[in-house]
């Protein structure tokens, strides 16, 4: 006889199995309409995304190409299709066209470009850029930014001038690189200002940018008295680069700014832009400094030191520091035609460790 | 003309094909350059352009391809972005005739074909 309580006990199992059952039934349609409907969209979306396409290239070739239609005759506008006019109200269209724009005017100079912000300006996207200068979301504004300065919308320089210390330093990166593109070193006045900091690969990309400028003789004292320390040590590099000896006292002063970086960068600085009183402003300054920097005068005196350092330099080979010791040595012998002589006379009245270093510069000298 | 144009950005190619079919050229593209010298047999062109950085072959490896193939003749004009001096040096010591650099004009490029055309209809 079966026991109630077994029969009970099979019907549950029976009955959980069921469940289960439905429930991966359940799932395998629900998986199967999500993928179906995805599909579907999908392919919907792809289709528009292609005429959109099309039409997004019919207007850029139109407009690339406009100085050679016969339409262009007596009229200035580029034509626009009615349909493309009326697309211009959906975003997703506008962004695919902006950046198509965007990808071929980088690409193309002379008439082709210009006809190119004549339809990025007639379609009125460079309102719509406008507008998102002002998003609360950074990623906006500095696309915004990014927009106008690749369409050489120079005309919304004083705009952009707003940016080059906003607090997101993307978006500030954008401004500062839109400044110079469209004021060439006057668009450095933004120096004047700023007041978060310039990062080392910002401060490299508007150098660049520099690069392909003819140099101009700005004025720069001011910024060399700036509470941003990066302001100053981008100032030095231009400094440097531009080779300006007008300021050198500016650049001596910052070897007494609180900063190590900036004090760095004026030992480096001088390197370049130096007198025969750049060594003594070295070895005034030099207990006083960190072993970095130490090292970096040294390096530097390589290049500026004279017949009056021997004495300095002699007196660093017993320096505690290793790197004091072989650099002051390496600075001797380079920076006058008899450091050689003055080092080896040195060493026959000093001990081993120094005659190590001797053979050391000796070897570097040969090599 | 017959023109091969070896170059790997869409929207450059649609510019350029455009502009070379408008000026009456014959053109044939190709999207690497692996493809663009697989093309010189098939095609014979008058005139190669080329972008450098493309998948398979750079664009210096065919303007070697190209002027190993056709010593005396089709000219190849490189047309990119990448206008640091030992490039540029580099190009022309393998053979290239002319070097534009990417953003360029249209126009320009358009006459620079041109100037290319002059031996044939002599």
């Amino acid at each position: 006889m079966v026991s109630k309580a077994y029969l009970l006990s099979v019907f549950s199992i029976w009955h959980i199995q069921n469940i289960v059952l439905a429930g991966i039934i359940l799932l395998i349609l629900g998986l199967l309409v999500y993928m179906l409907s995805y599909m579907y969209f999908k392919s919907v979306y792809d289709k528009k995304f292609d005429k959109w396409s099309l039409i997004s290239d019919l207007l850029i070739r139109k407009a690339v190409f406009y100085d050679d239609e016969e339409e262009s005759e007596g009229d200035s506008a580029i034509p626009v299709t009615a349909r493309a006019e009326k697309l211009m109200d959906n975003k997703h269209f506008r962004k695919l066209l902006i950046n198509e724009i965007m990808s071929a005017k980088r690409s193309i100079t002379g008439i082709s470009a210009d006809n190119l912000k004549h339809l990025y300006v007639q379609l009125g996207l460079d309102k719509y850029a406008l507008g998102n200068l002002s998003s609360g979301r950074w990623y906006i504004r500095a696309k915004a930014i990014q927009e106008l300065t690749i369409m050489s919308m120079h005309e919304f320089v004083d705009q952009l001038c707003l940016y080059a210390d906003d607090k997101n330093d993307l978006v500030r990166m954008e401004a500062q690189s839109a400044l110079i593109q469209f004021n060439g070193f006057d668009g450095l006045h933004f120096l004047d200002t700023v007041t978060y900091p310039i990062s080392n690969w910002q401060q490299i990309k508007l150098l660049q940018q520099l690069s392909h400028l003819p140099p101009a003789n700005i004025d720069m004292t001011q910024w060399f008295k700036s509470d941003n320390s990066s302001v100053i040590i981008f100032t030095l590099k231009l400094a440097r680069i531009y080779q300006r000896f007008d300021l050198y006292y500016d650049i001596v002063s910052c070897l007494d700014h609180p900063d190590p970086l900036v004090r760095y960068e004026a030992i480096h600085c001088l390197n370049e832009i130096y007198t025969d009183e750049t060594s003594d402003d070295f070895i005034s300054r030099f207990l006083g400094e960190i072993l970095k920097n130490q090292l970096a005068m040294i390096k530097v005196m390589e290049t500026v030191g004279t017949e009056k350092d021997v004495l300095f330099l002699l007196d660093l080979l017993n320096h505690e520091n290793d790197e004091i010791k072989i650099g002051a040595a390496r600075a001797l012998v380079q920076s006058n035609k008899d450091g050689m002589v003055s080092l080896e006379k040195y060493s026959k009245e000093s001990n081993d460790s120094i005659n190590e270093i001797v053979m050391h510069i000796k070897g570097e000298v040969a090599a | 003309m017959k023109i091969l144009v070896a170059e790997d950005d869409q929207l450059m190619i649609k510019m350029l094909e455009f502009r070379l079919k408008k000026d009456g050229h014959d053109v044939v593209i190709t999207n690497d350059g692996r493809a663009a010298v697989q093309k010189l047999d098939d095609f014979q062109p008058d005139l190669v352009i080329t972008d450098i950085m493309m998948p398979y072959l750079s664009g210096l490896e065919v303007v070697s391809a190209v002027k190993k193939r056709y010593p005396t003749g089709t000219p190849v004009i490189i047309l990119s972005g990448m206008g640091q001096e030992n490039v540029v040096l580099e190009a022309f010591q393998l053979g290239a005739d002319d070097y534009m650099t990417k953003p360029f004009s249209p126009n320009e490029l358009s006459v620079r074909v041109r100037r290319f055309e002059a031996p044939l209809v002599k």
